[in-house]
């Protein structure tokens, strides 16, 4: 009972009032105010990791993505080189067998413009012979006959020779 | 003779003395201490809070950190729903540890040291917790809960959840009782010594430093175990899936 003697119903009632409005006012200008900072803070920071994680994830797909497109470039371009190599070497192939041809040609035409000097150098020399043997015919026989004579009979000779062979 | 060391109201007190506003000044001297640290804070409220920067200054961030310290602190014993009770055990924390330590100020008063103080605190958080109660299980159900659940066989020995109830109600009306004549003791036996260590003189200094770092712990230690003990009051009546 002393105890009691220590309490005073108003007080009581004006600590209670006290302590309610202080609790109002603090719930409007800390409380409140300062709780919802530190959610959106928080809210702010948590995004803000979660767009740094998907930007890392984006990333890794680029890089990914840029190493498939890389490693494809680099195929096609191994493939084109190869068809190049390829094609080159068709053309090589083309350009040799053209220039075989041509040189068979050359070949050919040089042999029948051979042939053709033969006949002509053969026809000269026969000539050149012809003259000869006529000289030689004239002194050893010492006759006359006529240059046409000579010829045709000279002719016949050597005819008959290369009937002969 | 007052163990009490004089404070401005016993001083305005007794230049006033044979007055009425004397006799007021007498009976409402806690009630002025308490009225002086709840302008403090409000207006400290106000000023910091008034103009709140995504990047806090030094004040600003004192405040958040006390702030988000009280709601882990509430929300680590009664969960995610305990950011509903975080303004009220935080207004009671900031509110006790204000009124602890005013007494440390020369010619000031822990209001604290009266339990009249102390009991309507303790009355508050008596009605918020029984409201609390009612509310999150229903009036049936917490009668329910405080008959210990009686299921099967227990629900037909009637005298058994009746005496459960009884235990339950006394236990209940206890709790506001023990939490405040424990903090109005500590701190009162705190400034006790303190005002007798100072009636020492020059000589009681050193121990008078000691007891002022004593009574700094013990004011922290009492606001702390106030409004544990609160929470606690909060979890034991909104946790009934146990």
């Amino acid at each position: 009972m002393e105890l009691l003697k220590l309490l005073s119903t108003s007080e009581i009632v004006a600590q209670v009032i006290n302590f309610l409005l202080l609790l109002f006012i603090l719930r409007i200008f800390l409380w409140k105010r300062i709780l919802k900072l530190l959610d959106e803070r928080k809210e702010r920071i948590s995004s803000g990791l979660k767009s740094i994680e998907d930007s890392k994830a984006e990333i890794e797909r680029l890089k990914a993505e840029y190493e498939t497109q890389l490693s494809s470039i680099e195929n096609i371009a191994r493939e084109r080189i190869k068809e190049a190599v390829k094609e080159g070497s068709q053309v090589v192939n083309e350009i040799k067998k053209k220039a075989q041809m041509d040189a068979e040609k050359i070949i050919e035409a040089a042999k029948i413009d051979m042939k053709h000097e033969v006949a002509r150098a053969k026809e000269n020399l026969k000539d050149e012979i012809i003259a000869l043997t006529m000289k030689a015919t004239e002194s050893l026989i010492e006759a006359k006959f006529t240059e046409e004579n000579d010829k045709k009979l000279i002719g016949d000779f050597l005819k008959q020779v290369d009937e002969t062979k | 003779m007052s163990t009490e060391l004089p404070n401005i109201v016993t001083i305005l007190e007794s230049k006033l003395e044979g007055t009425v506003f004397a006799h007021y000044l007498r009976l409402w001297e806690n009630v002025i201490f308490s009225l002086i640290i709840i302008s403090i804070l409000s207006i400290a409220s106000y000023f910091v809070c008034r103009k709140q920067r995504l990047v806090p200054n030094r004040l600003q961030n004192i405040f958040e950190m006390f702030v988000g310290g009280i709601d882990d602190f509430v929300c680590g014993i009664l969960g995610a729903q305990g950011r509903k009770y975080t303004p009220f055990i935080g207004t009671l924390f900031i509110y006790i540890i204000f009124m602890n330590f005013f007494g440390l100020v020369p010619f000031m008063k822990s209001s604290t040291t009266s339990w009249s103080t102390t009991l309507a605190l303790a009355l508050c958080v008596f009605i918020y917790v029984q409201y609390s109660a009612i509310k999150e299980n229903g009036i049936i159900g917490y009668i329910d809960h405080m008959m210990g659940k009686p299921r099967g066989f227990l629900a037909f020995t009637v005298a058994i959840p009746l005496l459960l109830l009884f235990l339950h109600i006394v236990g209940e009306l206890i709790k506001p009782i023990s939490l405040s004549l424990r903090l109005r003791s500590n701190i009162w036996g705190d400034d006790i010594l303190l005002s007798i260590m100072a009636g020492f003189g020059l000589k009681g200094i050193p121990m008078l430093f000691f007891n002022t770092f004593l009574a700094i712990i013990a004011g922290t230690v009492q606001a702390v175990v106030f409004c544990l003990l609160s929470t606690i009051y909060f979890a034991l009546v909104l946790a009934h899936e146990d």
